[in-house]
């Protein structure tokens, strides 16, 4: 048991994420509860969250979760039968509860104090309403079970507070056989045994030393122990089965009722571990049987002939109604299935799939390495075959970018709750409608749009929707919408944040502008542009400040963040009527396509959805740096001298017109090869500054080519012409 | 020019990260394994424990805008790996590429990641042996070589050898910083 400890502290890994999950279903039931009413499953299901988080955080020792965690289980407890009904404070509560497992959880992660007063403050709070509520821990309420006999359905696991006269006599008697592996899992089997405490007494325990083998034998990472334990309790079966329900897949846990016949415990008994004498003999120990009326069982027990099923064997003894029976059956079909969901998907390492797809970018570049060699072979029986084999590995190449696709409903999940919260602290009626959540994206960019999203989410909410007065002075409904927006387009994906509000005010932007020296007062702007200077440093326009937004830091992030990403920004507004702030991103941060050009001796990839037109340079144009394309003087780059290329030129040199935004340029290059699908390499810390690279890929000979930051690049080339023209300024004066 | 880099990148196994001197050394703390090499005349060594592998010169791809000392990058087994010119680091003429011509591939630390260079060389000489009793250190003049570089100098056969500070020598850091110096001034 020793060495349990790294095993423990993957086991705890497993029930924080667990937890998480469970805390994210909670969260998304209780807002469902708030938009409409929430059926039973949902009520039993909020309740199964915080039961399971009780009992495997029991299991860990994590004390501070489960007494917290035990009050949320009794209002939900409540709430599931009736006797409780959902309001919006008390959703507003049990959200704040659960934001407060969550942060017990975390301090559990991180090792850090446990915020016990925070606990303590919310459990009056809940008690508060528990004290309110019919039925509470007065007995007789209106919708309390009536003590249930002997045996309790196993569908309806757990019983009132008042139900404890029941069976406060005898005692449960359990047989639990722990698997082989269980220490190695990770589980303590004294740690299940002395949970029981929280559901009775135990009454006495017997070990069962008849698996150990000699000493030398023995792998102390085994567990060769056996327990038959005797427990008063006036807990369900369930809430004992509920104990062991992580070991349950791997051992043998048999939990028999109190006043159970003798005959059921030696047969079912029997049915698990073969022997009834030897069992019998503990039984007996236990107290859970006299030594008589074990004698007379295993008299009856030899008489009879066939060994029928336990289950029917107990149907026929009257000892477990048949209702039980079908209810655990139910049960059974129903973990069942919940395990055929989870196995349909698989769990991979992060990295291993990284290793994976760069492995297999490799591949593809080494195939067309070999196919072009094949090529100049003119060997066609060859070329075919290689042909085939370059396809099915593109193809595998799609599916291994595929395999790190999710949907971006993951980002979207957290939204509800943030709208929900933020509406409030505005003191907004502000609805949140999700379309296309179900759009894939790579998960790189998933795990970094979620921050620009909230921000433009929470901007929409503060700067957009207006308040409710306004609203209706301007014939709109009272209650704002923001809108989240998902939908590929030709290879990227677009993200739409789009509120009903008040729209962007181009005077007010103008004049802040001009007021924060960003622009000229007399500079000419398309409303494109106006809008655009919100993404600059520093702007904000909002007159007060609030706890949201406002102080101008933000929309400058959010648009650095996005074009980290190799995404743009664009904002379209209705005045009076609406904002929409459109995010296009690429799938994928690993692979473009690309457009592969050459210069001198090297080679250059363009993003492809920047190449607008490949055009020859017009002979006659001297030195000059503009030409005119179709009435429109088209200003171009010689790549060749702003690289300081000196390999071989080419006489007649082609332009490629590429395109981003609304800004055309020209860029002069020696050879054109045509389109690539180019497998990004990070340049690295290094050529971290270099502008107008973003990184690098290998082509199919193997060379290494640049991949060009289009705009970087006319930045880059604009400010050095900026430069020279501010030197000849004063000699022109 | 190309293939031939698949095929040293392919002869030349690669070597794991955690090099197996690594044990060895605290076996024998006062001696320590370093590779010697040669740019122009001069003999200068690094640390083993620094050197991933050795390949075949082959032609880099040059990255525009970077200081000459940077002499572009090679695809190392599918890495893309920048390959400094120490010459032209050292304020030197840049190296001329001959028979002996290498690229030798170093390990350096950059903000907590690893990151690999290649160093072009004018020729490889020796693993050897060098005594910490042996190794001086650097004067302050008259080595031709910023004494921020230099680990100590080795005394080896008579004669001195320059050990370099691999950290300080490649410091990324400053390679970056000097390509923007020399951006705006371009």
């Amino acid at each position: 048991m020793a060495d349990s400890s790294i095993d423990l502290s993957q086991a705890l890994g497993a029930f924080m994420e667990e937890a998480r999950e469970l805390l994210d279903q909670m969260e998304a039931i209780l807002l469902r509860a708030e938009e409409a009413a929430c059926d039973e499953e949902d009520l039993n299901a909020l309740f199964r969250c915080a039961h399971t988080i009780k009992g495997s955080g029991g299991l860990f020792g994590l004390d501070e979760v489960v007494r917290f965690t035990h009050v949320v289980e009794n209002v939900l407890d409540r709430l599931r039968k009736g006797s409780l009904q959902f309001d919006s404070a008390l959703i507003t509560l049990l959200l704040e509860c659960q934001d407060h497992i969550s942060n017990l959880i975390v301090a559990v992660a991180e090792h850090s104090e446990m915020p016990v007063a925070r606990s303590d403050a919310l459990i009056v709070e809940l008690q508060g309403v528990l004290g309110q509520a019919p039925g509470g821990p007065a007995p007789g309420g209106p919708v309390a079970t009536t003590p249930a006999p002997a045996q309790e359905t196993a569908a309806e696991p757990e019983r009132d507070e008042d139900g404890s006269a029941v069976m406060a006599a005898d005692h449960w008697h359990l047989s639990l056989r722990f698997g082989e592996g269980v220490l190695q899992d990770g589980m303590d089997p004294l740690a299940f045994i002395n949970y029981l405490n929280q559901y009775g007494k135990i009454a006495h325990i017997e070990t069962i030393t008849d698996q150990l083998p000699d000493f030398d034998g023995a792998d102390p990472e085994i567990c060769y122990l056996g327990f038959e334990v005797s427990l008063i309790s006036s807990a369900s079966k369930a809430e004992i089965e509920g104990v062991f329900e992580f070991v349950q897949d791997n051992s043998q846990i048999l939990i028999l009722p109190p006043q159970s016949r003798i005959a059921e415990f030696l047969n079912q008994i029997e049915a698990l571990h073969g022997d009834v004498s030897r069992i019998g003999e503990i039984l007996v120990a236990c107290g859970s049987v006299t030594a008589k009326e074990l004698e007379q069982a295993l008299a009856e027990q030899r008489r009879a002939e066939t060994p029928a099923r336990i289950g029917e064997i107990l149907v026929e003894q009257g000892a477990v109604p048949p209702t039980v029976v079908e209810a655990a059956v139910k049960k059974q079909i129903h973990a069942e299935e919940r395990r055929n969901v989870e196995s349909k998907s698989v769990k991979v390492p992060a990295e291993r799939l990284d290793a994976l797809i760069d492995r297999v970018g490799e591949l593809v570049i080494a195939g067309v390495g070999t196919h072009a060699q094949i090529g100049r072979l003119d060997k066609p029986d060859l070329l075919e075959s290689a042909d085939l084999l370059l396809s099915l590995v593109e193809d595998i190449r799609d599916m291994a970018l595929r395999l790190r696709m999710v949907a971006i409903g993951e980002v979207f999940s957290r939204f509800p709750r943030v709208v929900r919260d933020v509406s409030k602290e505005l003191g907004k009626q502000i609805e949140l409608r999700i379309h296309g959540a179900e759009a894939e994206l790579d998960k790189s960019m998933v795990e970094k749009i979620g921050d620009p999203l909230m921000h433009l989410v929470r901007n929409s909410m503060d700067h957009g929707i207006e308040s409710a007065e306004v609203r209706r002075a301007r014939g709109k409904p009272e209650v704002g919408t923001v809108e989240l927006n998902a939908y590929h387009e030709s290879g990227s994906i677009n993200i739409e944040v789009k509120d009903d509000g008040g729209g962007l005010d181009r005077e007010r932007i103008f004049k802040k502008a001009v007021e924060q020296g960003l622009i000229s007062p007399e500079a000419i702007l398309s409303d494109q542009d106006v809008y655009r200077l919100i993404l600059a440093p520093g702007f904000s326009t909002a007159e007060k400040i609030t706890n949201l937004s406002g102080r101008g830091v933000g929309m400058d992030v959010v648009r650095s963040n996005i074009e980290a990403l190799r995404g743009t920004l664009d904002i379209e507004s209705v005045p009076g009527q609406s904002t929409t702030m459109r995010l296009c991103l690429p799938l994928t941060l690993a692979i473009i396509d690309g457009f592969h050009v050459g210069v001198g001796s090297s080679h250059f990839i363009i993003p492809l959805d920047m190449v607008v037109e490949c055009i020859e340079l017009p002979p006659d144009i001297g030195d000059s740096a503009y030409f005119e394309q179709r009435g429109e003087p088209l200003p171009f780059i010689r790549l060749r001298d702003v690289f300081g290329e000196e390999g071989p030129a080419h006489p007649r040199p082609r332009i490629i017109v590429v395109r981003f935004g609304s800004r055309r340029a020209g860029l002069v290059v020696d050879r054109i090869y045509g389109k690539c699908q180019t497998v990004i390499k990070p340049l690295g810390p290094l050529f971290a500054e270099v502008p107008a690279v973003s990184g690098s890929t290998i082509i199919g000979n193997g060379d290494v080519g640049m991949i060009l930051d289009i705009p970087a690049l006319i930045r880059h080339c604009s400010d050095i012409e900026r430069s020279y023209l501010r030197l000849a300024r004063p000699v022109a004066a | 020019m190309t293939t031939d880099v698949a095929v040293a990148g392919a002869v030349s196994s690669p070597v794991p990260s955690n090099p197996g001197g690594k044990l060895a050394i605290e076996g024998f703390a006062a001696e320590q394994l370093y590779l010697a090499f040669r740019l122009s005349d001069e003999v200068f060594a690094i640390d083993i424990l620094r050197i991933r592998e050795i390949i075949e010169y082959s032609v880099p791809t040059s990255v525009p805008m970077m200081p000459p000392s940077v002499r572009g990058v090679i695809n190392l087994r599918g890495s893309v790996v920048p390959v400094i010119d120490l010459a032209i680091r050292f304020g030197r003429e840049a190296t001329g590429v001959g028979k002996r011509t290498c690229i030798v591939i170093v390990e350096v630390q950059h903000e907590g990641a690893t990151h690999v260079l290649g160093l072009m060389v004018d020729g490889v000489n020796a693993v050897m042996e060098i005594d910490a009793a042996n190794v001086e250190p650097a004067p302050s003049f008259g080595t031709r070589v910023n004494t921020e570089f230099i680990e100590g100098m080795a005394r080896v056969n008579g004669k001195f050898i320059i050990i370099l500070d691999v950290g300080r020598a490649l410091s990324i850091e400053e390679m970056a910083a000097i390509k923007a110096v020399d951006a705006q001034n371009s």
